[in-house]
């Protein structure tokens, strides 16, 4: 892996979001600009981004990273499957929230040429896997890329969105980035993914403490993601889940395999306390209601694939209403109707 | 977090002892989970307490088997 000798980029999170970044005597960068038609409010705090920095620095600082890499490695080779799917070379490539590089593993010289990586934790950046292509590290926030407009060809992301503050705002910045007839292919973690470890959780503090708080952070449904996508000024989307089920000895594996991710839960409305009766519940419930013949249990995870292209004048676009030459009812023959085409070209 | 992280540590081994304990007991933590599950189902009311038995008697297991394995104190 390279790196451009010293370009370690440090970006604090600016004071006021909707302050212009001209006032600051920076360039127009993504993060001071806000889009005229936004109206998302800026009180919009779910997840304590400061303890999420610090939960994926410790995680990625444990002695064998590669014990909890299997789900971001798998969602990861998907992605860059996608990528070389579309049959384009990008010479500037972006993945927002990278950990250990998981995508740029996967790709090639040839696919890209030069790909930024960022993420919130140093330490995951400090990390990186092995990869052939060049890569430049930048520590910043995915709500806040310092990148000016219409820089990008590619922009990826995987399994990252899912704990930011304003998604409607950093998918706007990703688009604001990205270079006409870009495109932005991302992973994230869709409603029903830990169900199972939600419901029993659920229940067992019902049962044991008379009420319950929530533990498993709230997702994306898959149409909030298409609204998101389109809001954000994506064309031509494409949205595809996949189910990723993966057992477990038992509940307290499951939830420390989570811990050794980074994907411990950072909401503000968290509860900081887990009494060991509601755990041991928990684990009795879980193990009751989803347990497979095996006797290990599953833990569901679902992730939302969505694929989002930047306008550009060369894309197709809907024809015309009143357009058509031909009509639905002649289906039946269009065999005939496609040869006498051919006949006339 | 501590500097050598010494408490934690300490926290910790004693959670990883948990699945153990726990599959050493399946016969209550079963009798438990059906409990539980019985209530959600239609007609069901999930209230505090409604399986304290079961799970008192899964406590006590989980304790047995926590005093089986003991090394030297918690």
């Amino acid at each position: 892996m390279q790196r451009l000798g010293g370009l370690w980029l440090l970006w604090r999170r600016p004071p006021a979001a909707g302050v212009a970044a001209k006032g600051l005597g920076l360039r127009e960068v993504a993060s001071g600009v806000s889009p005229p038609g936004s109206t998302s409010p800026r009180a919009l705090n779910i997840f304590d981004r400061d303890l999420k920095r610090k939960q994926k620095n410790w995680a990625a600082r444990q002695p064998e990273p590669m014990r909890f890499d299997y789900l971001k490695e798998e969602v990861g080779s998907q992605i860059a499957d996608r990528v070389y799917d579309i049959t384009r070379n990008f010479s500037l490539a972006l993945d927002v929230g990278c950990g250990r590089g998981y995508i740029a593993q996967h790709l090639n010289k040839e696919t890209v040429g030069k790909f930024f990586q960022v993420d919130i934790a140093e330490n995951a950046l400090k990390n990186t896997l092995e990869m052939e292509i060049p890569t430049v590290s930048v520590l910043a926030d995915e709500e806040f890329l310092p990148f000016k407009e219409n820089t990008f060809d590619l922009v990826v992301s995987s399994l990252s969105l899912h704990w930011v503050n304003d998604l409607p705002r950093a998918l706007e910045q990703i688009h604001y980035v990205l270079k006409p007839d870009g495109v932005f292919i991302g992973a994230m973690f869709g409603g029903d993914t830990l169900y199972e470890l939600r419901c029993s959780l659920q229940l067992a503090e019902t049962e044991r403490e008379g009420g319950f708080s929530p533990h498993v952070s709230p997702f994306t449904a898959v149409n909030d993601l298409g609204h998101l996508l389109g809001r954000a000024g994506f064309n031509t989307l494409t949205v595809d889940t996949d189910e990723i089920q993966v057992n477990y000895p038992g509940m307290f594996e499951l939830m420390e395999d989570l811990q050794g991710m980074g994907e411990s839960n950072c909401a503000w409305n968290r509860k900081a306390l887990l009494h060991r009766d509601t755990m041991l519940a928990a684990a009795a419930v879980y193990r009751e209601m989803y347990r497979n013949e095996d006797g290990s249990v599953p833990a569901t995870y679902q992730i939302y694939y969505m694929i989002g292209w930047k306008y550009h004048d060369s894309q197709a676009r809907p024809a015309e209403r009143g357009s058509a030459t031909v009509s639905f009812g002649e289906l039946g023959k269009i065999n005939n109707l496609m040869s006498q085409g051919k006949k006339s070209q | 977090m501590s500097g050598n992280g010494a408490v934690w540590g300490r926290v910790r081994g004693r959670l990883r002892a948990f699945p153990g304990r726990l599959a050493a007991c399946g016969a209550e933590a079963a009798a438990y989970g059906r409990c539980v599950q019985a209530s959600t189902a239609p007609g069901g009311r999930l209230a505090k307490d409604l399986c304290a038995p079961e799970f008192e008697a899964l406590r006590r297991c989980f304790a047995a088997a926590a005093k089986k394995t003991l090394r030297g104190g918690l």
